[in-house]
């Protein structure tokens, strides 16, 4: 039912009766009681996600170095020569902010997947960037990672415009209760914010077929730029995404958090960040309220603690689909 | 005991206490708890400080104004180790302190009186007591005396009695202080008399009324204006016109003294401060501005040690809280807007000392102040930023270009004719070098929207919070029942606890729909 006032705000009351997730209530009733400060640096330092990921035999993309000092960025070049394509990244880094992707060479030059090209000494100096803080959360000094560069897999490349899509799946208490799936458009320029522009498109934690897609808020659904269909793409190799999601949750201890992967087209799923402050609008893309998803696990939770992680993924699929089952 | 159950006992602990103590307060002392129940007074504070020359006994002497004489008004001497009484002498009333040993030090004594609002404190007539005063000619010569007759008569043309000859001298004297007969004059004063520079106008001007017959000493005032902090002496001239004796500010010779400018601390020529055995002797005056009665003030200064708070302070101290006891409500208003309404900003508490700074300064001034400070520190941060400096040589290279900025505009608006931008230096140097760092980042990060939008917010903020602080009653019962910050701060626990919707999420998730 349409109201004059939807063009301009939604009530409190009917944004409670769709299980909406206001920041507040994000923080007070899920975020701070279940993600203690300490554990914060597991996540928000990419090596340190890494190393922990790769204990538990998670795949993750290959790193390749790691700067840390002005020497390191000096003999950078000479140790990446192997490498056609690659990423670097800030080890700090939030939100993709300094994130650099080199699609391959041409020359002295690195080409990125917008086609424009970087000298090595544009290509160092990014690096210095980074080894200065500028990226990092309060500017503390940090480390560059420099890391396998994802080809998507080529149902991924369709609905996205250049840039790699990602998959966000959030979970509580190791139970996943939403995914979606972010992909690029022209007016994003390759980055995957969705209030720079970026789709948004849910996934039926079920099955990984996408079910919904919105851009700006708006229902959409075709890709605005390149026209293909978004709603009904198969997510590949679904299950295997879950249990790696299950496993971010048993590794970092985090009782709130997201998991953000990537679909390779040889190598699968891989894990490429954890986030202990996993934003609001996948609730947009899922046309969902996060409440009617974590409501049922912090029930569940409390009549079956200690539950296994196969047992757990079985629980989200079967009474978080994308259509939630009358009676729990 | 559930997280839930110790936050409401809490709040409810914070808030009894606090409502507690200000009921009281009211009931018990009689405080009024609204700001139009009151008359108003004023609290002069004098603050003596010397250094003691060495370990022997030392008398200090300060004039007094006349009100001290009137028993019922409130006053006090603080004087630790010191003997202190009233010395009623020819001149006028006088606090005398004396010690026989005191230690080689800075000593500081307080004397405070409370002025009723209303009390006639201008210069204004006061009949001549005793014989008639005789003026008494200076002792100039050859050229000097020669000027000095021709200004006396350039301004007796133009004047009919000793008021209008008063004003004339003394704009003669400033406006046209580069005339050859003020200049010759000021020169005697400097060179032969050993006069400093800033009490040439005061001797000079004595000695030119004197001369013209008119009888005129020097008199001391305290501005009442409490947000000038410790203040210096006035100098004022008081003249007698053979009937009465007239205070006037010589800087303002046009003017009449105000008695709610300015209170006329002592006249009648005494000098205002003696201090035998010491050295480097001064008075400072300071001055607030009390909503409350006398005797209830009284009451609450005796009350028991939670009642009386920051009043039981001295005066100095007490115009320091005047801000600080504003603080929390700023913090509130920002924990509202940023919890509840949803309104970014740039840096948590910064909006506060924004606020802060807004209220000596007033927004309309301020607002576009700050603006250009941070539009064009902006601009220099991007010229910075491709220099690839660390962050904290960048955020303190920002500092310098801040100040730098301050200097540049408080001279260019002086050239322009623009007074009050001087007022520049009271915004936070240091935040504002931070909130240009913060901001060229989320400008290079997220865009300029989001930049702009920030500090936008920000502003938004820190005026709503400067327009609660300026409210009358909240300033009331911050500075009078600061016990009732405990009630804030409960209230600041339960938004702590708020789950619900923040105003922009209502319009964030509009598009939201089920499917």
């Amino acid at each position: 039912m349409s109201k004059w006032w939807h063009r301009w705000f939604r009530t409190p009351k009917e944004l409670r009766a769709m299980g909406v997730v206001g920041i507040n209530m994000r923080n007070a009733r899920f975020l701070l009681p279940n993600n203690p400060r300490k554990l914060y640096q597991r996540v928000d330092n990419k090596l340190c996600t890494k190393a922990l990921a790769e204990e538990r035999g998670l795949e993750v993309p290959q790193t390749y170095l790691v700067l840390s000092s002005a020497h390191d960025v000096s003999i950078m070049e000479k140790k990446l020569q192997e490498h056609e394509s690659f990423v670097m990244k800030p080890a700090r880094g939030s939100g993709g902010k300094g994130v650099l992707v080199i699609d391959h060479r041409d020359g002295d030059h690195y080409v990125k997947p917008s086609g424009s090209r970087l000298s090595s000494a544009e290509l160092r100096h990014h690096a210095e960037n980074i080894l200065a803080g500028l990226f990092s959360l309060g500017g503390n000094r940090d480390h560059a990672l420099v890391e396998y560069r994802v080809t998507p897999a080529k149902v991924l490349t369709d609905i996205s415009f250049q840039g790699a899509p990602d998959i966000r799946i959030v979970m509580l208490h190791g139970y996943p209760v939403m995914a979606m799936l972010r992909a690029a458009t022209k007016e994003s320029d390759g980055r995957a914010n969705l209030h720079q522009g970026a789709l948004g498109i849910g996934i039926d934690l079920a099955t990984g077929l996408t079910v919904r897609a919105v851009h700006h808020g708006r229902i959409v659904t075709h890709h605005p730029d390149l026209k293909s269909p978004l709603v009904g793409v198969q997510m590949p190799q679904w299950d295997k995404i879950l249990e790696i999601a299950v496993t971010c949750h048993e590794m970092t201890e985090l009782g709130y958090l997201g998991v953000d992967l990537m679909i390779d087209e040889t190598k699968g799923p891989l894990m490429i960040e954890v986030n202990a402050r996993p934003g609001l609008a996948i609730q947009m893309a899922n046309g969902v309220g996060l409440h009617n998803r974590l409501q049922p696990v912090v029930d569940r939770k409390k009549t079956h603690p200690n539950e296994s992680s196969a047992d757990r993924i079985a629980f989200s699929q079967k009474f978080l689909a994308a259509k939630l089952p009358q009676k729990i | 005991m559930s997280s839930k159950t110790r936050l409401i006992l809490a709040v409810m602990v914070l808030c009894l206490t606090g409502i507690g103590i200000a009921i009281y307060k009211n009931r018990k002392l009689g405080v009024p708890l609204w700001v139009g129940e009151q008359s108003t007074s004023w609290l002069v504070e004098a603050k003596v400080s010397f250094l003691s020359a060495e370990e022997g006994p030392v008398t200090v002497k300060l004039s007094l104004p006349t009100i001290a004489e009137d028993p019922n008004v409130g006053q006090e001497a603080g004087s630790l180790g010191f003997g202190n009484f009233l010395d009623s002498t020819q001149s006028g009333l006088k606090s005398v302190w004396s010690a026989n040993q005191i230690s080689l030090d800075t000593h500081s004594l307080y004397y405070r009186v409370r002025i009723p609002e209303r009390y006639k404190t201008g210069g204004s007539g006061e009949q001549v007591k005793g014989p008639a005063p005789v003026a008494q000619s200076p002792g100039f010569s050859g050229s000097t005396e020669k000027a000095a007759k021709d200004l006396i008569d350039r301004s007796r043309q133009v004047s009919s009695d000793a008021d209008t000859f008063f004003t004339h001298l003394f704009l003669q004297m400033s406006q046209d202080s580069t005339s050859q007969e003020t200049v010759l004059l000021r020169r005697h004063y400097e060179r032969e008399e050993k006069v400093s520079d800033e009490n040439i106008l005061y001797t000079m001007g004595i000695d030119l009324l004197q001369m013209a017959g008119i009888p005129a000493r020097l008199a001391h005032g305290v501005k009442l204006d409490p947000a000038a902090g410790p203040q210096e002496p006035l100098k004022l001239i008081e003249y007698s016109d053979g009937a009465t004796w007239t205070v006037k500010n010589p800087l303002q010779p046009n003017v009449s003294l105000r008695s709610e400018n300015i209170f006329v601390w002592n006249r009648g020529g005494s000098s205002l401060l003696e201090v035998f055995g010491g050295e480097n002797s001064k008075v400072v005056f300071t001055v607030i501005k009390d909503t409350i009665s006398l005797e209830r003030m009284d009451n609450l200064r005796s009350a028991p040690f939670f009642a009386a708070t920051i009043l039981e302070l001295p005066v100095s101290e007490r115009a320091v809280f005047r801000y600080v006891v504003l603080i929390p409500l700023g913090a509130f208003v920002v924990v509202i807007l940023r919890n509840i309404v949803g309104i970014p900003t740039l840096g948590t508490f910064m909006p506060v000392l924004l606020a802060l700074a807004f209220l000596e300064m007033k927004p309309a001034a301020g607002i576009p102040m700050f603006a250009v400070i941070v539009a064009v520190g902006l601009y220099f941060r991007f010229l910075l930023s491709s220099m690839n400096l660390l962050v904290v040589p960048r955020v303190a290279a920002c500092v310098v270009i801040v100040t730098l900025l301050m200097v540049v505009m408080s001279l260019i608006s002086w050239k322009l004719g623009i007074r009050g931008v001087s007022q520049i230096t009271l915004f936070p140097m240091i935040i504002i070098a931070w909130t240009i760092e913060r901001m060229s980042l989320i400008w290079e990060e997220e865009g300029k929207r989001n930049a702009i939008m920030q500090v936008a917010g920000s502003m938004l903020v820190a005026v709503v919070a400067y327009a609660f602080m300026k409210i009358p009653q909240i300033q009331y019962w911050a500075q009078y029942f600061p016990e009732l910050l405990l009630v804030l701060l409960a209230a600041i626990l339960l938004i702590g606890r708020y789950t619900g919707y923040r105003i922009s999420e209502l319009h964030r998730f509009r598009n939201f729909s089920e499917s």
